[in-house]
Order: C-alpha cells, then structure tokens, then sequence
C-alpha cells in the first residue's frame, strides 16, 4: 500500500509522520505539476519524433499514390506506382539482392561477433580486452562513404593493394569490383567488417551477464569446452542474440552506402539493393510517388521480418 | 547543515536547470542563419545567387569575377554558392532538392549532363535577350564553335551560353609509346591502329601496366566508341528551329547547314548492331589484357596512376592537363591525339555554362551576369590555367599551355573545327536513368563472353526504354 493512500491509524500519530501524509497528498498545483511535467519534458521529444519521423512517414505513404517529380504539380495514380514497381524487373531483382545480402551478411556479422566476443572475453587478459573492444567498435564510427572510397582503392584490380598481396603469394588479379560475385563479396565483405562491431559489444555485455556460478554448475556436470558454450552459453546470451539479430537485420535490409559507394549496384544489378533504387527513383528519375511506393514495401518486409523474429523468439529465447 | 545542504543543492540544481536554457536560447539563437537557411548566399536580400559545383574555395576564386562585373554593374549584388557534389548527377540532384525546398539558386551552373533537363523543367530562355543584345553578343559567338552553342539547344530555344567545354580526346603516355618504338599516333589513326599501339606497349612494358584505362561513365566511357563507330546508345535526332540563333550569328559559317533547333535522344538504340560491334571491340581490349574493365565512377583518380607511368593511354578532355601538371609531369611525359577512327571520326564533347532558373527574382540582371562572364575578360580571370578547355576558340592558345603541355594542344579545339558534327554527350531530360541504365549494363558486356554481351545489351535496351518512357 503506498504511502499516498495509506489511512493513518491510532490515536498518537507522530509529527514526522503528519508530515510525511501531508507530503503524500500534493497541493492542487502539485497535481497539475505531476500531471503535465513528465508531458513537458516529453514534449521536445514528441514534437521532434512528430515532425522528423512520422510526418514524412505519412507525407510518404501519401505521396506513394501520387506521380510527382518535385517541380510539377503531384497527380493523383491511385496504386499505379505500386503495379509498376512489382512489375519493374530492377525493383525485384534489387529486393532479392537484398534478402541475399541480409541472410550472408548478418550470418556473418552475428557469427563473427559471437565468436570474437567469447574468445575476447574468456582467453584475453582485462587490459587487452579494453584494447579489443575499442578495435572492433573503431569502424563503426567511420562513415560508411569514406570507408566505401578507401575500400575502392584497396579493392582496385590493377593498382589495388589487396591485388598486389596476393600476387606476393601468386594469386592472379581478382576483378573484384568489376564481376557480379567479386563486387557482391567486397561489399558484404566492407559491410560485415564495419558494422560487427555493434554486435560484439553487445555479446560482451551478454556474457558478462551469465553468472560464474553456471559455468561452475555446468563443469561439475562434465560440460567442458565447446560443449559448455552449446548447453550454457548460447542459450543465456539467447536474449542477447535477439537482440543483436533484430537491430543487424533492419540495419542490413536498408544498406546503401556501401554498395552504393563501392559498385554504384553494379556491374548490372548485381549489387543494387532496395534502399538504392528507393535513391535512384526518387533522385536520378525524379519519380518521387514510385520511390515512396518501395519505401512502403521495404517498411512492410521490415515490420513483417521484425514481427516473425519476436514471434519465433518465444521457441528459442531463454530468460533467466 | 542538512539545510544548508538542501539549499545548496537547490540552487545548483536551479542554476543548472538556468544555465541549460539560457545554454540552449543561446545556441538557438546563435544558429538562427544556420537552422533558418538564411546564411546561405543570397537568401534573404536581393543578391543574385549563383550555384556552381565545386568547394568553398571554387567559389572564392570566383570572387574576382565578381569584383570585375561589380565594377560593370554595382547595381547587381552577386553571391556565389559552391556545392560539393560528386559528379554532375549528384549536383543536379542537390540543386532539384534546393528547388523542392523552395530555395532554389537564380542561376547554375549546368554541364551538357543536365541542360536538357534544366531546359526542359527550370531553365528560362535566353532567346529574348540574346535578340535584344545581338550587337553585344556577335563577338562571343564569332569566338565560340556553333556545336558547342547547338548542344545548348532545346526545341529552338538557347538556354545556356558555352563557357568551358571538354572532348574525349586520347591522352598517351610518351614514355609508353616510345618504349613500344611507335611514333605520335597520326591524325587519322583507325581503332585497329589503337588496338595495335596497346598491343605494342603491353609487349613493351608487361608487369604492372594498363595500355588502356577507362572508366564506366556517359562521358568518355563508352559514348566515344559508339560515335566513333557511328552509332549510339540512343536513337540521335533534332528538333526543327533555331533559324533566328544561326542566321543571326552563324550565317556565314561553313557548318551552318548542320545546325537545328537541339538534339534529341527519345528511343534507345542499344540493340543496334554497331553498338554489338563497339562493345565487342572493348570486350576484346578487355579480353587480351590491352584494357580495364572499367569501374564506375570519375577519372580524377586515374590522374595520379598515367603520371607514373602505370597507365598507357586513357581519354579526356582538356580538364586533364592541370592535373598531370600538378602530378609533375612535364610537357614532354604526356601528348593528346584525336579519339581513333571508325566509321567516322565524330567526337564526344561535353559543355557547361549558366542556366538562368524560371525562378529567378531579378531575369534581367542575372542575364548580366550571364553575359558579362561569357565575355573575354571574365573568362580570362576564371580560366587562367588549362584546368579545362574555354569556349572561346582565342583563349586555346600557347600562352594558355606553356609550361604544362601539352605539345599538341591544338587537338582541343581541332576537334570541333576538324569534325564540326562532333556531338555532345547524349543527355535527354531523362539524363540520370539514361545515365545509369548505361552504366550498370557496360562492365557486363565487356567483361564476360559472346553471349554475355547479347545479355547485357538487351537488358539496357529495356532499362532505357523504362528510363524514356515518359516524354516530356
């Protein structure tokens, strides 16, 4: 019962206790003051999130069955945006580039970081691990265009670095950037390389949070090894893997930088992905009611992805 | 002492709470221009405001231009806003959210890339004043080649006076070409002599050397080779029109006859069989190791690789040779030769000058503006190195070349005089889809087999027929 709404009993009531009921029931403005403070301080926030998100949200969805190209005037098209970007052959192949590029790349990312994470974590000495963190957290603050030009460079087949180490072994020019497999892999590769980082942290953060005393419990049964991660680890960290698998999926479905950067979507549309053509309708074709119309498919596959993975979670997520 | 705490407390918390709004009513107020937009040059007064591609400090250098039509026009305030873009496409985009945002510039800048759509969508004519100062303006045309005036042609109408242009002419490195024992290839050098002069610096100099590199892009990428072979990507025709530009300054001009009312590219052409026969001949550079497969993106970065001498041959425009001057090459490291002949010897050829927008607060002056820097004596201040090749057929000189090459700088602008029906880079309104329908169909076609090829082809025939299928 709190304080607020407990009723005093006994005859001898304390002065301090007098005082504590009066502070229990608020003046007038009081009320007022808890009722619309926490709205006030909310208010910046709100107003913001109002103007910069979910107004152009619904600007979008809006403009997604209009025919407007910034200069003239929108013409109303009904679903005609939406019939001819199904029908659009590029439109497909890039969301299927994108499902491809999610499931090879987020795989990586997640398995990579686990990975990392449990031999950081468990093999390295403290000072060495601070060191690891910060290593593995540094591409992630680069900014994914200047990486994707350095990349380039690195990546060129005739003047590239990375040419030029395995000629030193006797491998011959690999056209990285110039063939549908070679440009998919640099991209994943670039892609994979800046963005683990994230997961990592929070994979450490996960198995610092798994007790000793379960190791211990787990070892006195026999678990040693890779069967201790099997049976204790991974199913603890479960929540953690979630997690990680949510926030790299939705930022894996909207990649652009990188390929965008790296290859432009090509050669052809071997790297074209959805949020590309979204920037390609939308500013080189001036086909703003079309652009809108992949944004709201892109949001549908990304809230029905997000919605199956909580569904499913409840089969494999374990909370302690 | 708890009161005391307490109080204490209070008041740091108060003064804290103080000193954050006040904090951030400053750092509002403080970032008004900013977060209103109106630090942007021109918003707010009467300047006219002009937007160029390039950085802070393009625009500064611009100042002494500004200062010299000051002094023709104190009237006219003038406010010079560089945007930092990639490549045209990306500063046409900026300029289009500008224009969305309800800010647009009066005038840009624009490059053959965009005058189509410019003209189409945001540019004002300049028929009415180009009528109404014909005396003025007789000396700048008699300066400047009609094709160059012609790219800037729309239905009949001008919208831009050329300032500086470039043709996709054949940078070689003289080094590569002597260690191959070859001479300066002939003006009329074919595309087998070409593929002969690779195969013969490849010979020469085997381990870390490209005979020819060349980039994925609509200018100098492929378009060179398509004209050469007397084809095209698109369908090339004009529109009527334009007799009262021609008659009224090119009447005695030998290529008068050649002249319409703008180019117009409205059905694509990729399953052409010279087109087959244009990218074949690439396919087998690339093949035997004679050329790159070419990457998408600018030839900026190409600079520094021809002037070590790891590339042999690449073409470009006069833009080029500023930049292998400053890489230190001399004038004798590097020469330029027109582009080999095909069918023909048509040339690709791109161009830029200032479009005056419809929204333009004041059309009259920003025509000023537009006409003082065609004239000799602007030019003269913007283009003091060979950083590009100017408009102005008097100003492509020895003096403009000395010291940094190269020998022949002649082919400049040989390549209009020599081959008058040298055409610009094919633009339509439609520009960017055509562009990367382009692009990302091209390092398919020339890097893989026969029927790779037939594949990559008819896919940019489709994805050009959806780029075009809205006409203006």
């Amino acid at each position: 019962m709190s304080t607020a709404t407990s009723t005093p009993t006994g005859t001898g009531r304390e002065p301090g206790r007098k005082v504590a009921h009066k502070h229990s029931q608020p003046s007038k403005r009081g009320r007022v003051q808890q009722r619309w403070l926490p709205w006030a301080f909310l208010a910046p926030t709100i107003v913001g999130m109002g103007i910069f998100t979910l107004l152009p949200i619904v600007a979008s969805i809006a403009l997604a069955f209009f025919r407007w190209d910034i200069i003239s005037a929108p013409t109303f098209v009904g679903f005609d945006n939406f019939a001819e970007v199904v029908q659009d052959p590029t439109v497909r192949v890039s969301f299927l580039n994108t499902i491809v590029f999610v499931v090879v790349a987020v795989s990586l990312q997640l398995g990579l970081a686990l990975g990392l994470a449990i031999m950081v974590q468990e093999k390295l000495p403290a000072w060495l691990r601070v060191f690891f963190r910060s290593a593995f957290f540094f591409p992630l603050i680069l900014s994914a265009a200047s990486v994707s030009i350095f990349m380039r460079y690195l990546f060129n087949e005739q003047f590239g670095v990375v040419n030029w180490m395995l000629s030193l072994i006797g491998i011959p020019a690999v056209p990285w950037l110039t063939t549908p497999g070679g440009s998919a892999a640099v991209v994943i590769l670039v892609y994979v390389w800046q963005n683990f980082g994230f997961s990592f942290l929070l994979f450490i953060g996960g198995l610092a949070s798994i007790p000793v005393e379960t190791y211990e419990a787990a070892s006195i049964d026999g678990a040693t090894g890779w069967r201790k991660h099997v049976y204790v680890t991974l199913p603890l960290l479960s929540p953690t893997t979630l997690v990680a698998s949510v926030m790299a999926i939705i930022n894996a479905l909207q990649v652009f930088d990188q390929p965008y950067v790296l290859t432009r979507g090509g050669p052809g549309d071997s790297t074209r992905t959805a949020v590309m053509v979204i920037f390609e309708s939308a500013f080189q074709r001036l086909e703003f009611g079309q652009a809108s119309a992949i944004g709201v498919i892109l949001t549908l596959i990304i809230m029905a992805i997000t919605a199956a993975q909580f569904r499913l979670s409840k089969r494999f997520v374990f909370y302690q | 002492m708890s009161g005391t705490n307490g109080a204490l407390r209070q008041f740091t918390r108060r003064s804290a709470l103080t000193a954050l709004g006040a904090g951030i009513v400053g750092v509002t107020a403080a970032s008004w221009p900013r977060l209103t937009g109106a630090d942007i040059p021109g918003r707010g007064d009467n300047s006219l405001s002009i937007a160029i591609m390039g950085t802070a400090a393009d625009a500064a250098a611009r100042q002494k231009v500004i200062d010299a039509f000051a002094k023709v026009h104190p009237e006219i305030k003038v406010k010079v806003q560089a945007i930092q873009a990639v490549d045209w496409k990306d500063f046409f985009t900026k300029i289009l959210t500008m224009v969305a945002a309800g800010t647009p510039p009066d005038v840009v800048y624009v490059a053959t890339e965009g005058a189509q759509l410019f003209a189409e969508k945001l540019a004002h004519p300049l028929d009415e004043y180009l009528r109404r100062d014909a005396a003025d303006m007789k000396e700048y045309f008699q300066d400047v080649h009609p094709s160059l005036v012609e790219a800037f042609m729309y239905k009949g109408s001008l919208f831009q006076l050329p300032i500086d242009w470039n043709a996709a002419n054949m940078y070689y490195n003289t080094a590569s070409l002597a260690a191959a024992g070859l001479e300066r290839p002939a003006d009329n050098w074919t595309h087998t002599d070409f593929r002969s002069t690779l195969a013969a610096m490849k010979k020469a100099k085997p381990a870390d050397f490209t005979p020819y590199y060349w980039t994925n892009r609509l200018f100098g990428g492929v378009v060179p080779w398509l004209y050469a072979n007397d084809t095209s990507f698109l369908k090339e025709t004009k529109s009527a029109g334009g007799e009262w530009l021609w008659d009224g300054f090119y009447a005695n001009d030998p290529t008068r006859s050649l002249r319409s009312g703008g180019y117009q590219w409205l059905e694509p052409n990729a399953d052409d069989p010279r087109v087959f026969e244009s990218f074949d001949y690439l396919r087998g550079l690339v093949k035997d190791g004679l050329g790159v497969r070419p990457e998408e993106g600018g030839g900026g970065a190409l600079i520094g690789l021809f002037a070590s001498n790891r590339i042999g041959t690449t073409p470009a425009g006069g833009y080029w040779v500023q930049g292998l001057h400053e890489a230190g090459m001399t004038e004798n490291d590097f020469d330029v030769q027109f582009f080999p002949k095909w069918r023909t010897q048509r040339h690709q050829f791109g161009t830029a000058g200032y479009a005056i927008m419809k929204t333009a607060k004041d059309k009259d002056a920003a025509w000023e503006w537009v006409k003082f820097s065609s004239s000799l004596e602007a030019m003269q201040i913007v283009f003091p190195t060979p950083n590009t090749t100017p408009a102005r057929r008097s100003m492509v000189n020895q003096e403009l070349y000395a010291g940094t090459g190269p020998r022949n700088w002649k082919v400049f602008y040989d390549t209009l005089d020599r081959f008058p029906t040298s055409g610009p880079i094919p633009a339509p309104p439609q520009q960017a889809a055509v562009e990367t329908a382009l692009m990302k169909n091209v390092s398919l076609a020339v890097s893989g087999d026969e029927r790779q090829l037939k594949d990559a082809l008819s896919s940019m025939q489709r994805d050009l027929e959806l780029a075009l299928r809205r006409q203006p």
